[in-house]
Parts: C-alpha cells; structure tokens; sequence
C-alpha cells in the first residue's frame, strides 16, 4: 500500500479503501475503514498521493508526542555494556497530496489498524502522557505485519557502573525517522544514565539488523518516510527523551 | 520692526539639573511627545511582528509574557531615557521615586496593588493563559493574563474581568494544572445480578477506551451494599485535556452495554410482605381490641374526673 500513486487512484488492503477520484471541480478523496469514512474535495492539477507510516502518535487525536514502548520482560544490563535488541511499534499510515518532486507536502489523512491506548509517565503533578504500546524484546528483527507493526532497533548503552533494569523506553516524536520498503523501520539509542535516568533519540541510519546481509543495492532501496510532525515547523523542540522517571 | 521669533524654541519652564538652568521649550516638549509616540509605535509593531513570528513555536502563555516584557520594558526605557527633555533627571527619579511612591501608594492603593500581583501572576504563572480555572466561583477559560486584570471566558461564554489582586489573593483552582486527573461513577445493580460479571464488563469497555489511562490504573469495585442496590464504584485516569468528553460518553455505553448482558441499573425499592391472618385468630382478637378502647375511654374519663 505504501508508495506514489498519481491521480486519479484507488486502493485496497486489509478492510482500508482508499481513492482519488475525478469530479467537475477537481478530485474527491474517499478513504474507508470499518464504519469510518472519510471525504474531502481536492482543487490543484499536477499532484500526486505519497502513502506511508508515520509517527504513530496522531490518532484518535494528536494529544502528546511520546511513545512508551512497555517490554514484555524487563531487561537487567550490567554497568559499561552495551546491547541491540529489535522492539515493534504501532504504525500509522499517513496520507499526503505534494506536487511532482514532492514539494508543498500537505496531509489529507492519518489512521491506524491497531489498538490505541495513552499512559502517564511519571507523576500525576508533573508526567507526562504518552500513547502506550507493550512489545516483546527480540534479539534478531522480526516481521511484523507493516500495516500494522513496525521494528525499531534499540542500542541500549549503560553509561553508569550499576545494573539496569529496563522495563520500558519513551521517544518523543519530533525526532522519529521512519524509513520503509516492505517493512518499516527506525533507529533508536537508549542511554542509561544512572539507576533512575536515561536518554532517548533517534539515528538517522536505518542500515542495520538483518539489512547488513543484504547488498548495498537493496540497502539503498528503503525510503525515508514523510513524517506529520518533521511538516510541523516548530523551533526549540527537543528531539530527544530524557527519561527522569525511570525506565 | 519685526523681532526674528522661532515659536519652537519659545521657552515653558526652567528646571534645574546638575546645577545648571535648563530651559524646556516647546520644541523639547514636542520632541518627547514624538519620540514616545514613534517609540509606542514601534513596541506595537515589534511585538505585533513578534506574536505572528513567535505564534507556532513557543506556548501562547509564554509568548504572550514574553511580548508584554518587552512592550513595557521597551517602552520604560524610552521614557526614562528621554526623561531630559522636559528637564527631568533620571537620576532623580531614585529619590523621587520613593517619595512619589509612597504618594502613589496611597493614592491609587488599588490600582498599584492589582499592577504588583499583575507582575507576580507573570513571574510565579500559577495560571496561563488558555488554562481552565476556577476563581472566587468563576470558572473557565483564562482569555489572557493583563497587567492590571485577567480576563476569563466562562464556559457560557461570557467575558469575566477579575483584578490581579482578587486573582494573586484568593485560592486558584487550576482544573488542567496537572496533565492528568481522575473522575468517578457510582453504578447501582440489582441484587439477584453478578457484580463480578459485571466488574469484567466496566473493566473491559475502560480498556477499549483509548484515552482512560493504562497508568495510574482504573479501579472497579464494590464499594457498597445499598438498600435497594449494589454500588459499584468505577474510577478512571485521563489527560485533562479529555475526561470531560470520555466521562460524558462512557457512562453511557457502560449502561447500555451492562444491560445488553442482563444486568440492569437498579430502581429505588423495598420490600413489603403481607402475611394473611387466619379467620379463627381474627374472632380471638376481635375482644381485646375492644377492652384496649375500652381502657382509652376510661382513661379519658378518668382524666376528665
């Protein structure tokens, strides 16, 4: 589903149905899932449609920027070590309109297949909320339905001389960077501080995991997504995570 | 003869400063007046800039203090500056300004005060603006945070201006000061319903709802034994941003959903048992009853007597 599709079009995968389709006046968007539907009129010549995941922090309504990945099992490591191990994520699939070269990007839409549920991280006086997801830890990147779930590569660094008991990790979305070709993906660091604080961010190389087998051929084959947040041009905002509350 | 006379240079008041005389013409006056309106202008026009530039990358609340510093700021520092032209020493103004301010103090004790907690509400911001508040039984919308009042729009609609003073001095409830907050719901069920199929339900359409809170968890209990039902107590977590809408839309679902699986809400009742009495024992009784009014009409009469 992921991919440029020049007007008019129309697609279907996994009960999501959606298409551009020729009025008098201009285009009709129409986009369907379940009971929801969505419709809006389109004025322009010489567009096209980009569908792919974004940040998943959009829907039902964009409420915060942070994502709290819950492990399935919390993770103990040791003081100076560093570890990779692959985490998913919820995927959101975002539909945008741009002109040909993909300037003047503008979103029509945002929606998901999967569960949506928010969490308070930290205190109730001074948290904050974040959309929750609970994953399993795997040590080798699994393949998740796209649609749905997508793989984020953590590389845990424990900067203190204790162990760390990891049960959770918190991104925020401003420096999410989704990169995608049959599967999607994202690069992350977690940087323990001490026994109650750690950073999180994102990399912008997305080679890594069961890509460094493939040629360099494919590896250049993964597109960098357009995010909903990188269109919002927002000065001062931290791209990364500092956990004070514990992970 | 006609005497060569410059009108702007035609002399209003002498003043004294650092010991000498220093005439103020009314070309000195009309230069202050110019350079206080451009300067006033300009403020404007600066913070205008400055408020569309500024409007998606910083909060409304901290820009808006941001803009007000600098307006006024701006704004003292150009009249203090220009202050020699009307032959006033800045200088001065250390020793004048505390007689002055004692004479203001009591002059305009009001005003003073609501412009002093005006500047405390901008530096402490136990409010900011867009904040839902509740203030001496006002609550709504905090519009915008001035220096001498704050203006809150009610939920109704309507436009009310509460002075700094009453704000910085009264007890301030900040509903969204917090990023998350907690409402609760007693539900009644009937007697002859299980409560604890009826715990699952609640606690499985909470789980579907997006925005009740994973974490601080929801709680869903018997809390009581009532008499004509029992009381289910239902307790959620929500961003403050969404409760009012999720509390207005659950409620609502859990009773239709409840019902859907046979438990109902319960009505107010009470239990009456009529138990017939056999004839024999009516006929048995018939007699006493009639001695008991006997006795209460002797008892009259003997009251009477």
């Amino acid at each position: 589903m992921y991919g440029y599709y020049d007007l008019p079009f129309s697609v279907e995968k996994e009960g999501i149905s959606i298409s551009v389709e020729n009025v008098e006046e201009g285009w009709v968007y129409k986009r369907t899932l379940g009971t929801e539907e969505v419709e809006k009129v389109i004025f322009g010549d010489e567009k096209h449609i980009i569908i792919n995941p974004v940040e998943p922090l959009n829907t039902p309504k964009e409420i915060t920027p942070n994502l709290l990945i819950e492990f399935e099992k919390t993770l103990l490591l040791a003081g100076g070590e560093k570890k990779q191990i692959f985490l998913t994520f919820p995927i959101e699939i975002g539909i945008f309109i741009a002109d040909k070269g993909n300037k003047s990007l503008q979103l029509l839409d945002v929606l998901t297949l999967v569960r949506q549920k928010f969490t308070l991280y930290g205190e109730v006086s001074n948290g904050v909320v974040c959309k929750h997801w609970k994953s399993q830890v795997y040590s080798n990147p699994p393949s998740p339905n796209p649609l749905q779930e997508g793989i984020i590569e953590l590389n845990l660094r424990n900067t203190s001389s204790e162990w760390a008991s990891i049960s959770k990790a918190v991104f925020s979305a401003y420096g999410m960077k989704l990169y995608y070709n049959g599967d999607v993906f994202m690069k992350a660091r977690m940087d323990i501080i001490n026994r109650t604080t750690a950073e999180t961010g994102f990399e912008l190389q997305h080679i890594s995991g069961e890509l460094r087998n493939q040629s360099v051929k494919n590896r250049k084959s993964r597109k960098e997504a357009f995010g909903v947040y990188s269109l919002q041009k927002l000065g001062f905002v931290p791209l990364k995570f500092y956990m004070g509350w514990g992970f | 003869m006609i005497a060569d006379f410059n009108f702007l240079d035609f002399v209003l008041y002498d003043t004294t400063m650092d010991g000498e005389i220093y005439n103020v013409t009314i070309g000195a006056l009309l230069k202050f007046i110019l350079i206080l309106s451009f300067s006033t202008l300009f403020a404007r026009i600066l913070t205008l800039y400055l408020r569309r530039s500024l409007k998606d990358k910083v909060s409304k609340d901290v820009g808006e203090t941001f803009l007000k510093f600098l307006y006024y700021g701006s704004l003292i520092v150009v009249f203090i500056s220009i202050l020699p032209l009307i032959g006033l020493d800045p200088s001065g103004l250390l020793l004048a300004g505390g007689i002055t301010g004692i004479i203001l103090g009591f002059a305009s004790q009001n005003i003073v005060g609501n412009l002093v907690s005006g500047f405390f509400l901008m530096v402490e911001r136990p409010i900011k603006i867009g904040d839902q508040v509740q203030i001496n039984d006002i609550s709504g919308y905090v519009t915008d945070i001035r220096i001498i009042s704050t203006l809150i729009r009610t939920y109704d609609g309507l436009l009310v201006r509460i002075p700094n003073q009453q704000v910085f001095t009264t007890n301030i409830t900040n509903i969204v000061g917090h990023p998350v907050r907690r409402f609760e719901w007693t539900i009644g069920i009937r007697y002859n319903d299980d409560a604890n199929a009826a715990i699952w339900i609640i606690k499985d359409l909470i789980d579907k709802e997006p925005f009740a809170l994973l974490s601080p968890s929801p709680s869903v209990f018997v809390n009581d034994l009532g008499e004509s039902s029992v009381k289910i107590v239902i307790r959620i977590w929500a961003p403050v941003s969404e409760w009012f809408g999720m509390k207005t839309r659950l409620l609502w679902t859990i009773k239709q959903t409840l019902e859907e699986n046979g438990i109902e809400i319960a009505f107010p009742q009470r239990i009456i048992q009529l138990q017939k009495v056999p004839e024999k024992q009516q006929i048995e009784e018939k007699p006493t009853k009639e001695k008991e009014i006997e006795s209460v009409l002797n008892y009259g009469e003997r009251v009477l007597t």
